[in-house]
């Protein structure tokens, strides 16, 4: 009763005081939550998109773009997973993997139809959607409780094995399915209305599907459930005591981090490329795993805007500034280069990544402004 | 189907056997000392390995030379990972330990093609070729069982070199400080150990191990044709890790032989007729089998449970 009269008072006065200043107040503070902030990057992208497809950008750009939204899709769960619930795992790449290899089942192989007005359309990608949550799920749930058993380093050299068997068996039943260990989803196989799309509107529609599980991700971290997530990673001990079920966060962690995982993959081999070498892809191999734990390590584990600056770093920055430079097309794997260092510099020195690192810069620069104050006006 | 049948793959696989126990002993060893799991053996092992490769193809040293440089520069990478990048970090904790080795793997991986592009793929004719003797074949009731002269030199050496690391981790003073040092660092600093010098030393073994195993494997396959060449070895090597138990150093390096032999095992199924199609599913079995026995010994063949204290 208390506590309503004492939220009921200030609002009152601000509505005798002044309307204009409340409406302005609920405005500002409507901008100034982290989802506009969301929506304006998706927007940028998907222009960025456009102005790639029309040219006035290089024409590959959209194609770059798109492959990092999927980096950061794949990213986003990992970070859910390691920085908020304190689980390693090396698996990512595995369940990429997964989700490429559903996608290329169901659209490729085994279609399906709705039949409307008696005209068929092909709805194999939201069949193929369902298909890879439904069967990351299952694959999370797994990895989940083996992680009761098993903790920390051990858990993520277990995870890096289950990767491992997870490539062999895409490579073995990819080279059952087509006698080759290549899977497709050829653009002739009509996907809805995903056959007639550009590479820009391929890059909207990832993007979309990326602001939707940021914010998603972003309200999660901020509910109990994310606080939860967080008293686990900080003392197993504690969140015990405090009646936190392990069981069901550790298995809910890793499940949405598979999900987000195979949903990478499937949007990777739809709308990035249409065929992905079992063998030898640059995504399927234990190096995606590591640049990924390495993206949201340099970004700072705790903050979704250090992750997607993580990815953008590793991922981003030679396909997307330097490729037209000579000395970096001669030498491709110089950037691959630079970004260790940057990793083994940014770990040595700035442990909490990149975000920490611009929090800790703002409070300096604040610091100095009261400093300026303070003299400007003496103290007080 | 003779004994020699049988004994053939096993026969064929020793040098991988060398190499995977090379390589577990030095995961293991800094697993102890640093308590971190070294991404970067594999790749610090193909540095020394292009190295040694660099001295005896392009400078046309003695095999045995440019093996010896070869290791003396893993040893380098590894104290250099310890003395130089660990040791000046800000208060680096255990998951970013794991990642500097991470970022180095990108830095080795990316900064070796670099480095040796204009170089033909250095080819490392291995121990066989270069001391051109043929390889050996025993006669075994009728069948032959080849074995290489090559992976009988391995073999030696792996036994050696473990052999007289074993010695060194029971009876020497370096030995007793890797243990004490395993066992809790802190406490073994406030009893006098200095763990700095055992850690670095421990890198630096680990660093000319890795070199040494990755010229093994060479020597057998040929070709050295990218610098993460051993990541299997390294995949396999944590296996063989927590399979044995990071408990103690007798279990991984079982573990070590324990996992060739069991695939090995598996593969001489594939001579059957009806089992034909299994040789694709080699690893598959072998891996969830490690899985499963993983899962029901946390802490592995040879480990002790580890009691938590709050």
């Amino acid at each position: 009763m208390e506590m309503k009269q004492y939220n009921k008072a200030p609002s009152m006065m601000f509505k005798k005081d002044n309307i204009i200043k409340q409406v302005l107040r609920k405005i500002i503070n409507f901008l100034k939550s982290p989802i506009i902030y969301f929506v304006l990057m998706g927007i940028v992208l998907i222009v960025l998109g456009n102005l790639a497809n029309k040219k006035i950008i290089p024409y590959s750009m959209s194609k770059t773009l798109a492959t990092l939204v999927v980096y950061g899709i794949i990213s986003i769960g990992f970070c859910l997973l390691l920085g908020y619930s304190g689980l390693a795992s090396l698996g990512t790449a595995g369940f990429v993997g997964v989700g490429a290899m559903v996608a290329h089942i169901i659209i490729e192989k085994y279609p399906f139809y709705l039949y409307l007005g008696g005209q068929a359309i092909n709805v194999s990608i939201f069949i193929a959607l369902l298909g890879a949550i439904i069967v990351s799920i299952i694959l999370g749930m797994f990895v989940g409780f083996i992680s009761l058993r098993i903790e920390g380093m051990y858990l993520a050299i277990l995870t890096l094995g289950l990767a491992e068997i997870i490539f062999q068996l895409l490579e073995n039943i990819a080279s059952i399915l087509n006698g080759t260990a290549t899977i497709k989803v050829s653009s002739s196989n009509a996907i809805l209305w995903l056959t007639k799309l550009d590479n820009a509107s391929k890059c909207a529609l990832v993007t979309v599907i990326f602001v939707i599980l940021l914010v998603l991700t972003q309200n999660l971290i901020n509910s109990p459930t994310g606080r939860a997530m967080v008293t686990m990673k900080n003392s197993t001990s504690a969140a015990q005591a405090m009646g936190i079920s392990l069981i069901k966060y550790r298995l809910l962690a890793f499940v949405i981090s598979t999900v987000y995982a195979a949903i990478g993959g499937l949007l990777y081999i739809t709308c990035v490329t249409s065929s992905l070498s079992t063998t030898d892809d640059p995504l399927l191999s234990l190096n995606t795993s590591l640049n990924i734990l390495g993206a949201v390590i340099i970004g700072g584990s705790k903050s979704l805007w250090g992750v997607i600056l993580g990815v953008m770093i590793l991922f981003g920055i030679q396909p997307l500034f330097l490729n037209e430079i000579e000395f970096f097309e001669k030498n491709p794997s110089f950037m691959g280069l630079v970004s260790g260092i940057l990793i083994v510099v940014i770990v040595m020195f700035f442990p909490g990544g990149l975000s920490q690192l611009f929090l800790e810069l703002k409070l300096k620069v604040k610091r100095l402004f009261k400093k300026i104050k303070e003299r400007m006006y003496g103290s007080y | 189907m003779g004994i020699a049948d049988f004994l053939q793959p096993f026969a064929s696989s020793l040098t991988y056997i060398c190499v995977l126990v090379l390589a577990t002993f030095a995961i293991t060893l800094i697993f102890k000392t640093s308590a971190t799991t070294n991404f970067a053996q594999g790749t610090v092992a193909a540095l020394g390995c292009y190295v040694a490769s660099t001295f005896l193809i392009s400078k046309q040293w003695n095999i045995w030379l440019s093996l010896l440089m070869g290791i003396v520069f893993g040893i380098l990478i590894g104290l250099f990972i310890d003395l130089v990048i660990f040791r000046n970090g800000r208060n680096v904790n255990l998951v970013g330990k794991q990642i500097i080795t991470m970022g180095i793997v990108s830095i080795l991986g990316n900064g070796i093609p670099m480095i040796w592009k204009y170089l033909a793929p250095p080819t490392f004719p291995g121990l066989t070729n270069q001391l051109n003797t043929p390889p050996i074949v025993l006669d075994i009731a009728g069948k032959s069982l080849t074995i290489t002269v090559h992976s009988l030199i391995c073999l030696g050496l792996t036994i050696a070199i473990i052999g007289v690391l074993f010695v060194l981790l029971k009876f020497s003073k370096w030995g007793l400080g890797v243990r004490t040092t395993a066992s809790n660092e802190y406490v073994a600093q406030m009893m006098g150990v200095n763990t700095y010098a055992i850690t670095a030393i421990s890198w630096g073994i680990a660093g000319g191990l890795g070199a040494l195993a990755c010229v093994m494997f060479v020597g057998e396959n040929g070709t050295l044709t990218n610098p993460f060449i051993m990541t299997e070895f390294q995949v396999n090597a944590f296996l063989a890790g927590i399979l044995g138990g990071f408990g103690s150093f007798v279990g991984p390096v079982v573990a070590a032989v324990i996992i060739p032999v069991f695939e090995t095992c598996v593969g001489f199924f594939a001579n059957v007729e009806s089992l034909r199609g299994i040789t694709s599913w080699i690893k598959v079995i072998s891996y969830v089998v490690v899985m499963i026995v993983i899962y029901i010994r946390p802490n592995g063949l040879f480990g002790k449970k580890v009691v938590k204290k709050v």
